[in-house]
């Protein structure tokens, strides 16, 4: 129950500032879901570093605490950490390693509230608007090539910030999605991806749509065509984007319950909920902007 | 010509000023729209509004004669519920363009959006570019025209009306086909096209209902009925009400439809008792006034709340299941004992509306009556996402009592087995609600209470959902709350009974801490004021009786009520039928029976040590039955039985 909102740069020259931009977009679609607002923003990544962004509360002692852990969890599986800094609720870690990441991501989970890990990656999300998330956060400055974001009405699940989006598909570098919907075979779908051992952080059905991805990536399947197979195997209904370190993507389901429109130039893509949002962008204009049809997925990369 | 700027200018005082504008005979443009929802909602005047770019959803929604030019996109529900009156879109319209228009021209020079005139009765929609999936869904009548391509399903279950498509189309909807097509109704067309300069391509083809599916194949054999306390008796297996329903099967060979609610014992208000001793209460002949029973409902955020003078009000029952004359009586009678009425499903007659001092307006998926005008002289408006008796499903009105006067104001062909839609067109989550609220609240100038009309299915998620989407109040109704026609399996298998859902409804709220923010009305097989005080005492703002007042005007609980033979002329459309039953008599019934309630809700509070009826809380309460105490977490008290048949204080002062 919720607005999402996405956007792509197509090349380096046109290159602006995609946290401001989500801001914007997600500002215009802020009715859709007052709860919480998150950002899946992908910066340059340094090869042999890790970025990972960790909830650890508000309370400072809390805090401590989990970020005391979080030093003893990062230690005992070789990640030395770069740089650190607490900002809002959150503890941001630069460190550097080279194993399984998967391993590694489950056991710091354990550990800690994970928000993301990756060499791109990194996700911003918290109760409040998209204005509030960014003066805690400082979204607006962030740029780079592309970012997804969500604004959340929670209704199955509660209003806290781990329960918003975007969700990070846990155990996978890189990939985040957004959720407009509800997948109605969530536990079928879950419990089989529980017996191949993939762990869930959540029990919101968005983090299935993220792991399943992210498992398909991993077999080395396109993620054109794990868009493609999700139309099938997801049941409900749903508008989502998924993005990679290069690649955004949406998938919509048959019944089309769920809005998405999108626009495109030669120098960018934006898709989101609805038009207002894609007019944030461009105040005043006409937009030559396109629904797409049910039942379809597609995919931009850089 | 009026110019607002949107870049400058809310939405909501934008629409302010284009409904001034129109009373004054003026022209408007609207700058920078920027996709903006709601644009010129609620607009009843013959002027023209100019929207110079896109416009977001609900772009000329619940307005009558204006005409509307959009320069680029519209979003969803373009012109919902227009009843005359034009709108242009030079680019494309999203998901339901023409949702339940009455009338209206709308044209649209790009492609537009799934469901396309959804639920619509009259008028004209048309497309010169492609069309989305399942164009004419669930239509009643009017005409589609899309010379472009046809996505799958065109119309899916359409009652009546005509889509005709000049390019491809895809497949057709369920119990539609192909059928000649006249050269008048190509002149027509062409006609229709030059005059908004459409130029036309392609060889038309006509589609239109072909007919299966509009009536039951079997009808329900008529037997002796069995009435209500004999159909629920929990006697053994083979008793008379399990028989009777084998019987009737093996004839029809499908499900049963039936009138009432669940007849099964649940637990109930009546599995609870008041803690204190309350054989003193009832000696009072003036214990009405002692007692503050005055209570405001749907005030708290900024609209003019309903005023009743006690906590309860009559639950929606529609003009269709029930007579125009029983209508009128029960809101006599509610006006009489100053509360307020519903109009349930199927919308407002003008008796109805001169007799019920306060009334809901109900607006249902199939928008069955529902228009600006009557929007504007109720006292509420309600949005009935389900009902207790049958959760999920729509309504059934069966063909004999689906009359032409009946059909004429619901805009759908008379003489049909009327199954409405189950769903809103423009409500498949708690996200479009919003903004369907939102169109609501800014049609009426933000005046009148917005409802809820929910059935007991998810209380927990929907109560959550409807205080963040901003609805004034709930009406929640259990699973005891009845209907004039439902499927039997469904009345009585489906659904959560009335004491489990204000549980869980208080519950959930207290868990969110959201209960200031919304009010609750219970209903569901509430009887009398004795159930009233536990329902408040249980959390409730107010209670709301249907069934009670039916039978307070004579009606015999045969559950028959889908017959349209109703032999005390209450559920029937029949007017030979409809003679037994005098309105001002029954006024007067039902108006004696609200008053016992006034009294039993005073003698109880003041019984229980309270001057005014906020005061009342779960502390009152016990719980009789193991069921009862678990369902509420109240102290299970067995031994409070004996009082509790003492409790049973019959009204010694009558009206």
């Amino acid at each position: 129950m919720c607005g999402i909102a996405g956007i792509m740069f197509k090349n380096e020259s046109s290159n602006l500032n995609t946290g401001r931009a989500l801001v914007d977009m997600l500002d215009g679609c802020q009715h859709r879901g007052p709860d919480s607002t998150g950002f899946a923003l992908y910066g340059p990544a340094t090869e042999g570093q890790l970025r990972l962004r960790f909830f650890v509360g508000e309370v400072a002692e809390d805090a401590a605490r989990s970020i005391a852990r979080i030093a003893d969890a990062l230690a005992a599986h070789d990640a030395k950490i770069v740089s650190d800094e607490t900002v809002g609720s959150n503890y941001r870690v630069k460190v550097e390693f080279s194993g399984d990441l998967q391993r590694f991501a489950y056991a710091i989970e354990h550990a800690a509230k994970v928000m993301s890990i990756g060499s791109s990656l990194e996700i911003v999300k918290d109760i409040g608007t998209a204005h509030e998330v960014d003066e805690r956060y400082d979204v607006q400055t962030f740029e780079g090539s592309h970012g997804i974001g969500h604004v959340r009405l929670a209704t199955e699940s509660d209003v806290k910030p781990e329960a918003s989006h975007p969700f990070w598909a846990t155990g996978f570098a890189d990939v985040a999605i957004v959720h407009n919907g509800q997948i109605t075979n969530y536990w079928k779908m879950r419990r089989r991806l529980e017996r191949r051992g993939f762990e869930f952080t959540t029990d919101n059905d968005s983090e299935l749509v993220a792991v399943y991805l992210a498992d398909k990536l991993s077999q080395g399947i396109t993620l054109k065509e794990a868009l493609r197979t999700s139309i099938d195997d997801l049941d409900g209904t749903f508008s989502f984007l998924v993005s990679t370190r290069n690649e955004i993507g949406y998938a919509k389901d048959r019944l089309a319950a769920k809005p998405m429109i999108m626009y495109e130039t030669d120098d960018l893509i934006a898709v989101a909920s609805e038009e207002v949002s894609l007019n944030r962008l461009f105040p005043g204009q006409a937009l030559d902007t396109k629904e797409p049809p049910p039942g379809t997925y597609r995919t931009w990369s850089r | 010509m009026v110019t607002i700027d949107l870049a400058q200018t809310p939405v909501k005082t934008a629409n302010e000023l284009i409904r001034e504008s129109g009373d004054a005979g003026e022209d408007v443009e609207v700058l920078n729209p920027d996709a903006r929802h709601h644009i010129g909602v609620g607009l009843t005047a013959p002027v023209d509004v100019f929207v110079r770019c896109s416009a977001g959803y609900f772009c000329a929604g619940l307005t009558d004669r204006a005409n509307f030019e959009i320069d680029n996109n519209a979003g969803w529900g373009l012109g919902d519920n227009m009843y005359s009156g034009s709108v242009v879109v030079k680019g494309n319209a999203g998901a339901i363009a023409g949702v339940a228009i009455r009338g209206a021209e709308i044209v649209i020079h790009g492609n537009m959006g799934s469901r396309a005139g959804q639920v619509m009765k009259a008028g004209t929609l048309c497309c010169a570019g492609n069309a989305s999936f399942m164009a004419g869904y669930m239509m009643y009548g009017g005409r589609i025209i899309i010379l472009g391509n046809s996505g799958e399903r065109v119309g899916e279950d359409m009652t009546g009306g005509e889509i005709f498509v000049a390019g491809r189309v895809q497949d057709l909807g369920s119990d539609a086909m192909f059928t000649d097509i006249t050269s008048e109704e190509v002149d027509e067309i062409a006609e229709f096209l030059d005059l908004y300069e459409i130029p036309l391509k392609g060889n038309l083809r006509k589609i239109v209902n072909a007919g299966k599916n509009l009536r039951y194949s079997t009808e329900e054999k008529q037997m002796r009925s069995i009435p209500f306390f004999t159909y629920s008796g929990d006697s053994e297996y083979w008793n008379p009400k399990v028989q009777e329903d084998i019987h009737i099967k093996s004839q029809i060979g499908r499900y049963r439809i039936r009138g009432y609610g669940a007849a099964r014992p649940l637990p109930h208000l009546a599995d609870l008792a008041f803690r204190a001793d309350l054989s003193h209460a009832g000696g009072d002949a003036d214990i009405v006034s002692k007692v503050q029973m005055r209570t405001e409902i749907g005030g708290i955020n900024g609209a003019t709340p309903l005023v009743l003078s006690m906590p309860v009000m009559i639950a929606p029952m529609s003009y269709g299941a029930i007579s125009r004359s029983t209508k009128q009586a029960v809101a006599m009678a509610s006006a009489m004992s100053d509360i307020a009425e519903n109009t349930g499903e199927g919308g407002m007659s003008d008796a109805q509306r001169d007799a019920a001092k306060q009334l809901i307006f109900q607006c249902l998926g199939g928008r069955l009556g529902w228009n600006i005008h009557d929007m504007k002289r109720a006292n509420g408006l309600e949005i009935y996402i389900s009902q207790g008796a049958k959760p999920g499903l729509g309504g059934q009105l069966m063909a004999k009592k689906v009359t032409q006067e009946l059909a004429d104001i619901r805009g759908i062909p008379a003489g049909i087995d009327l199954r409405s839609p189950s769903r809103h067109p423009d409500i498949l989550g708690a996200d479009d609600l919003v903004i369907k609220i939102e169109e609501l609240r800014e049609a009426t100038g933000y005046r009148l209470p917005i409802s809820v009309k929910l059935g007991a299915g998810r209380v927990r998620d929907d109560i959550k959902i409807a205080v963040k989407d901003g609805f004034d109040f709930v009406e929640l109704d259990g699973m005891q709350g009845a209907t004039g026609a439902g499927s039997s399996e469904v009345i009585d298998h489906v659904g959560i009974p009335t004491l489990a859902a204000i549980m869980e409804a208080e519950e959930a709220l207290a868990e969110i801490g959201r209960r200031q923010d919304i009010e609750l009305v219970l209903m569901g097989g509430l009887r009398d004021g004795v159930d009233a005080v536990k329902a408040l005492c249980l959390g409730a703002d107010a209670a709301a009786f249907g069934t009670s007042v039916l039978i307070a005007g004579g009606c015999i609980a045969c559950m028959q009520c889908h017959v349209g033979t109703c032999v005390t002329g209450i559920a029937t459309q029949d007017p030979e039928h409809e003679k037994r039953y005098q309105a001002s008599v029954e006024a007067q019934n039902i108006h004696r029976f609200l008053e016992t309630v006034r009294w039993q809700i005073a003698t109880i509070t003041h019984g229980l040590g309270y001057a005014d009826t906020k005061q009342l809380g779960r502390d009152d309460l016990v719980a009789l039955t193991p069921d009862a105490a678990a369902v509420t977490g109240l102290p299970y008290e067995p031994g409070y039985r004996d009082q509790s048949a003492a409790q049973s204080v019959q009204p010694l002062v009558m009206v």
